[in-house]
């Protein structure tokens, strides 16, 4: 019986997995075969993938949108761990009824489209002299309602009573937050930093609007750009596309053991 | 939220499904060459660009002898741009473009931002067009781009059928750059099994259409043409073709009492319903079609060859010729239109005479422009440029014909048509009534409801 | 005693201390969001093309319910909501709940290739969606091969079909996704109380239910809020995947509220209001959810 669990367990695993990755061995294999033979449907690697990387290398300038992707992402991410999670734990650890209530009203920030709001923000930015300015394709998505909220939720199951011996020990409120409550919420700090890098790599409608010069592409703007010609070269755009992809995957796998993996004996 | 942010991404998103409607076309015999071509031009560009386009923006009012320019295929317009550049500076060796590579949405999306924010500074001097789009934004944002009628262009040597995209209130906007003339497609080898030639496909109707598609049908399986469904394309270019709009001059929408209209639909179903016309259901799969070789043709603009080249094992097996005409339908033609785009000037341009200067000896002036430009595949709509010996060129992928010179001769006789400011609201809403009455509405229902919406979209 | 007022002294204390917490982050969200919301919802009430716009009333708001196309995608946004939300938040907590097994190998591996589907950019996730449903993609293969089919099914241009696929694409993207926030959850809650439980006799699908899901409520309420939200403003999936079709029968409110702003004449007072017709619900929901799951027991 147990068994026989286990190995259904296991089953239902490697089949949702087998979905999950089909797209990425899709997009390999896009990537090292002809334009043709993709929309063919073909899904077996090919020997294409140095003229498809040739392609690439000659119509876009991929380094640069590298740096600039890994330049925006790293500081968004950054600023906004430390701005969402000091606002989330302001919220839920000194909660009262007012707190609660601004909780409530930030929450409404994000329930309006996007596409509604750009004109006035863009509007502004202007008349701060922010375009064309990192401050600029940052500034909007460093506070996110979504982040607060989440280290207001996990800010929950922060043991009062560490808080209160720390106190009576002396500690100020400042030094609480980053010497006892950064180091216990780390699974949700790695979460949250998986996500917010991902959205931040991912982000194109605001820095398009807002970046008008060449020097300041990202990945997504290069992939955009290989879709846009009269004729898509779909090995080439698959190529882009992997690259667009893997760091994100790559920092999923480098901090899901931290959120993943609990802390053991830690501060609990 | 995460949405939100992932719908951020929304200009890569529309780009495959729109590429469609861009034009363009390309000579695949020379169609590599001409990648690096671009791709050098876009080296030797890069010097310029490392000064910060911000700061060659403004440097450029203080009489600099730089342009910013938007346009969005290396290998096509941009190439043209940095063909452009190299041609002006034979006179002007201190002149520098500056294109930045940003796909039509974006501009779109960028012009109406700035245009509605009040704030033109981010625009370039000079961007490339949709000609779809010219009415809309012009009127929409007319403090946005600069009235071109006297900028020294001749437009009179310009296809009229052609400028009229770009002319509003009889003010010219936009000079042309690229042909959208429509051809249909067709391989040779699939129509000989049937016993046919293309010959059997020029000069045609529609009726005679559906008759011989009816016989490769049955000889090889094989339908004549894919399109994508939910997309109007064809619907357009059959509705040109006669030299009609879903328009009226004065603006009000022109579908109801459109006689013209009911017949493209009616050919569109019966295409659809014979099984000559496979409908499929995105862009991609439409050009993996012909690519791979499931249908035995296509009809679209002439940018459509650029695609079709991809093809490199059917080369030798196309052949080009007009499109059929409609049955019982006054001023019907075998000659219609699908995208193409001009260029404008916007209202942040500082240096307006240099950038007026630079078009019209450009593309509205330099047969040599035209000349070099053409392997790329982008064909002139500037009448001169059509005479020169390069257009009488034969191309082998489409048997050694001559495709170039054809399409310059089709693109004379396409008649002109209105685009229409809500021409956007009223594609979709034809595409509607379309899927619906293939799927067994009545027609008559579904124009109605879509002039309602047209009407309803028009009364803002 | 002198007590409660030097409590008190020290609740105001905190009670400072926590709006200087939280003030950097609740500021720029003023600045960032709420003062260009502001904006919007006075542009809601002008109407016009382009720049030129003058007031309108509630013209826009009324406007919007004799629009039938808005009404349809609104209609079709429910329609998601209302299945892929629950679906996807119970898929994900089970998924969650079997990857933070001790016992189970190769959990790192099998969570990364979950998580993947939403690491990949979406024009790829488009491609890919699209030519798997295409009229010779692989769903349409193995269909017709095992007989299930006679000849290929048109996903994409069928009504109930393309929304279908529109639910299909998103649980595939966004399960794991959600997943992330539930793993992260559980790693606050003590392994031992599982495996007490364990000890007790409960069941694995006892256990799920009455120790997981209650300690995992405020992640649940905020990944429910999230999808709420995210459904509700869906744009992606109904652009690239059927483009809206057929025949408006897919197309989402934030689809329609783009091709307001961007594809057809822009009319940006209206799209404003139907912005905020989406805040409206959303919030209503939002509020029903908070009200349910957002207790500090």
């Amino acid at each position: 019986m147990i068994k026989f669990r286990k190995f259904a367990m296991y089953l239902f695993l490697i089949i949702v997995s087998f979905f999950s990755v089909f797209p990425l061995y899709w997009m390999v294999c896009a990537a090292t075969n002809k334009s043709a033979e993709v929309i063919s449907g073909r899904l077996i690697p090919g020997t294409y993938f140095v003229e498809n990387m040739k392609a690439l290398l000659a119509s876009q300038n991929v380094g640069r949108a590298m740096t600039n992707s890994f330049r925006y992402a790293i500081i968004l991410t950054i600023l906004s761990l430390i701005i969402s999670s000091l606002a989330g734990y302001g919220f839920e650890i000194y909660h009262d009824k007012a707190k609660d209530f601004v909780m409530n009203i930030i929450l409404l920030a994000m329930m309006v489209p996007f596409v509604a709001t750009m004109i006035p923000l863009f509007q502004m930015f202007s008349k701060a002299g922010w375009l064309n300015s990192t401050i600029g394709f940052i500034l909007p998505t460093i506070s996110t309602p979504f982040l607060i909220m989440m280290f207001r939720q996990s800010a929950r199951s922060f043991p009062h009573d560490i808080m209160e011996a720390a106190r009576i020990d002396g500690l100020s409120e400042i030094r609480i937050f980053f010497q006892m409550f950064i180091p216990t919420m780390r699974s949700t700090y790695a979460a949250a930093m998986t996500i917010t890098f991902m959205n931040a790599w991912n982000s194109y409608l605001w820095p398009k609007v807002i970046m008008t010069d060449s020097n300041s592409q990202t990945m997504p703007m290069v992939v955009a750009n290989l879709t846009q010609g009269y004729v898509t070269d779909y090995g080439v755009l698959m190529l882009a596309v992997l690259f667009c992809t893997l760091p994100t995957a790559i920092v999923f796998f480098c901090l899901q053991n931290a959120f993943a993996e609990g802390i053991t004996g830690a501060v609990k | 939220m995460k949405r939100k942010i992932l719908a951020a991404l929304l200009a890569s998103t529309m780009v495959l499904s729109l590429a469609g409607c861009g034009s363009g076309s390309s000579d695949s015999s020379t169609a590599a060459p001409a990648e690096d071509g671009a791709a050098a031009a876009e080296e030797e560009a890069a010097p310029a660009e490392d000064t910060g386009d911000a700061a060659a923006e403004e440097t450029a009012a203080s009489g600099d002898q730089t342009l910013t320019v938007w346009c969005w295929d290396p290998a096509f317009n941009m190439n043209a741009m940095y063909e452009a550049e190299k041609v002006y500076q034979q006179d002007h060796p201190d002149f520098a473009l500056n294109v930045v590579e940003t796909p039509w949405e974006d501009v779109q999306t960028k012009v109406t931002t700035a245009a509605a924010s009040g704030d033109l500074s981010t625009l370039p001097d000079i961007l490339l067009m949709q000609d779809n789009a010219f009415q809309k934004n012009v009127i929409s944002y007319p403090d946005a781009f600069l009235d071109l009628t006297s900028s020294g262009v001749d437009f009179s040597q310009f296809a009229a059928g052609k400028t009229a995209y770009s002319v509003v209130d009889g003010k010219n906007y936009g000079v042309p750059f690229d042909n959208g003339a429509v051809i249909g497609c067709y391989r040779t080898d699939v129509l000989e099994q049937a016993g046919l030639t293309v010959d059997d496909f020029t000069d045609i109707t529609w009726d005679q259409y559906i008759e011989n598609g009816k016989k490769v049908l049955d000889a090889t399986g094989k339908p004549l043409i894919s399109m994508q469904a939910g997309e109007c394309d064809l619907i357009m270019m059959m509705l040109q073709s006669a030299g009609s709009s879903l328009f009226n001059e004065d603006g009000t929408a022109n579908i109801v009492n459109n006689d013209t209209l009911k017949v493209v639909m009616e050919t569109y179903k019966a295409l659809k319903d014979s099984g000559v016309l496979v409908e499929v259901n995105s862009w991609d799969e439409y050009v993996g079609s012909f690519v791979s070789g499931d249908v035995a043709g296509t009809i679209n603009g002439c940018w459509i060859m650029a695609s079709i080249q991809t093809a490199e094992d059917q080369a030798g097996n196309w052949a080009i010729t007009n499109m059929p005409s409609l049955v019982g339908v006054d001023g019907a033609t075998n000659y219609s239109n699908n995208g193409g785009s001009s260029w404008a000037v916007t209202a942040n341009c500082q240096n307006t005479e240099l950038a007026y200067d630079f078009l019209a000896s450009t593309f509205a002036g330099s047969a040599e422009l035209y000349d070099n430009i053409l392997s790329s595949g982008a064909l002139a709509t500037w009448a001169p440029a059509g005479d020169s010996d390069a257009y009488g060129v034969g191309n082998d992928f489409f048997g050694g014909d001559a495709v170039s010179a054809k399409i310059v001769d089709f693109s004379t006789k396409v008649p002109s048509n209105i685009t229409g400011v809500y021409y956007y609201e009223a594609r979709d809403a034809v595409a509607t009534a379309i899927t619906n009455y293939i799927n067994g509405s009545d027609i008559a229902t579904e124009l109605q409801t879509a002039e309602d919406t047209v009407n309803f979209n028009m009364g803002q | 005693m002198s007590k409660p007022s030097k409590k008190m002294t020290l609740n105001k204390k905190h009670n400072i201390t926590g709006w200087l917490f939280l003030a950097p982050g609740a500021l720029l969200i003023l600045f960032m969001s709420f003062v260009p919301m502001g904006r919007a919802l006075v542009l809601s009430f002008k109407t016009g093309v382009g720049a030129a716009m003058k007031s309108c009333g509630l013209m826009n708001y009324t406007r919007m319910f004799q629009d039938t196309v808005f009404v349809q995608s609104i209609k079709n946004t429910f329609f998601y909501l209302i299945i892929q939300v629950p679906i996807m938040l119970i898929f994900a907590l089970i998924l969650a709940s079997i990857l933070n097994n001790r016992q189970l190998r190769f959990k790192g591996l099998f969570r990364t290739m979950i998580f993947l589907p939403c690491a990949t950019s979406l024009v790829a996730y488009a491609v890919i969606f699209r030519s798997l449903f295409a009229n010779n993609g692989i769903v349409n293969w193995v269909l017709v091969n095992l007989g299930i089919l006679d000849q290929p099914y048109s996903f994409l241009t069928n009504v109930w079909s393309a929304r279908i696929v529109i639910i299909i694409a998103l649980l595939w993207r966004w399960t794991g996704y959600n997943m992330v926030f539930y793993l992260a959850g559980l790693q606050n809650i003590e392994y031992s109380v599982y495996e007490a439980a364990k000890i007790d006799g409960a069941s694995a699908i006892q256990s799920f239910f009455k120790i997981t899901v209650p300690l995992l409520k405020p992640t649940i309420l905020l990944t429910a809020i999230m999808s709420t939200n995210g459904t509700l403003q869906l744009f992606d999936e109904s652009v690239n995947l059927t483009d809206g079709g057929p025949a408006n029968a897919s197309i989402t409110m934030s689809h329609y509220i783009y091709n307001v702003s961007f594809k057809y004449v822009p009319n940006f007072g209206y799209a404003a209001a139907m912005s905020f017709l989406i805040l409206i619900l959303v919030a209503i929901l939002a509020f029903l959810q908070m009200k349910v799951g957002d207790k500090r027991d």
